[in-house]
């Protein structure tokens, strides 16, 4: 598995790039959610969620919605107070994630979003403190990540990348330890 | 404190670091850079969307009412492109809509 720095100079923000991929995952997702072709293809397909669960009908208004907060999400990612206050932007994936334990899974969206709750979502492992590595993202229309085979896949791109880095060793205890008291 | 701690992680990123860059910033200043001529590009995707849906069209329709290619009509959906306003003109004639009154709106 490779990685690359997000932003030059700074060890805080990571993301997985794949193989197979031009790109990394986070640069990925971005070029996808400005793009209202792809996202029209996406909407078109995923029609019966956004009905159901966020009750718009609307094509245009999905895709709209969904640049503008693409937008205002890329914004916290490249404004210099968030990307040294990363976890702030992120916040543990569920329950099970809590920041006592070793590389939990976290989501980033747009949390101050009007009208509707924002269905972007940023994936995460953080490895320590304000250090992240971005393993994808998605538009979530259900109410679980299980319940749809792209945040299925994107879960499972969580699990890997965790199941990696800690097969690495990459977790310091002694660190997280000296960090918690420190805390 | 972040260099102290951070030290193990960092390490083994560097060390697993991909020899191509991410494009994330660079492509992201760029977003926001061009933000003003950007936004209006996109909002005629979201009405060449909204028109779509309105009138039950695929791309090869709307193609086909616009006297354009199918390629071109994926290059307007994009919302990324810098269209001229005689092709703006060309749309709001062919389809008999006001693109940058529907667009302030």
């Amino acid at each position: 598995m490779k990685f690359v720095r997000i932003i030059p100079k700074y060890d805080h923000l990571w993301s997985v790039k794949a193989p197979d991929e031009e790109v990394d995952e986070l640069t990925l997702l971005f070029r996808k959610w400005n793009n209202a072709e792809y996202l029209l293809d996406f909407f078109i397909e995923n029609f019966e969620d956004l009905k159901s669960f966020f009750k718009i009908e609307r094509l245009d208004q999905a895709v709209e919605d969904t640049m503008k907060d693409a937008e205002a999400l890329e914004e916290l990612i490249l404004e210099f107070p968030y990307t040294e206050n990363l976890d702030q932007l992120f916040k543990p994936l569920d329950i099970t994630d809590t920041r006592m334990s070793e590389l939990t899974r976290e989501k980033a969206r747009n949390w101050d979003r009007d009208r509707h709750a924002s269905w972007l979502r940023i994936y995460a492992i953080r490895l320590e403190p304000n250090v992240y590595v971005v393993t994808g993202g998605a538009i979530k229309l259900s109410r679980t990540m299980q319940d749809r085979k792209h945040t299925a896949h994107e879960l499972d791109k969580l699990n890997r990348c965790k199941a990696y880095l800690k097969l690495n060793g990459v977790f310091d205890q002694a660190s997280f330890v000296e960090l918690t008291n420190e805390e | 404190m972040k260099n102290n701690m951070a030290s193990k992680a960092i390490k083994f990123l560097e060390a697993h670091e991909s020899e191509t860059s991410s494009r994330f910033t660079e492509e992201a200043t760029w977003r926001k850079e061009n933000a003003s001529w950007l936004r209006w590009s996109r909002q005629l995707a979201v009405i060449l969307i909204g028109y779509m849906q309105d009138n039950g069209l695929k791309r090869a329709d709307l193609a086909l009412r616009l006297g354009v290619t199918p390629q071109y009509v994926s290059k307007l959906l994009s919302g990324t492109e810098n269209l001229s306003i005689k092709s703006i003109a060309n749309i709001e004639d062919r389809l008999g809509i006001s693109c940058l009154i529907m667009a302030n709106a």
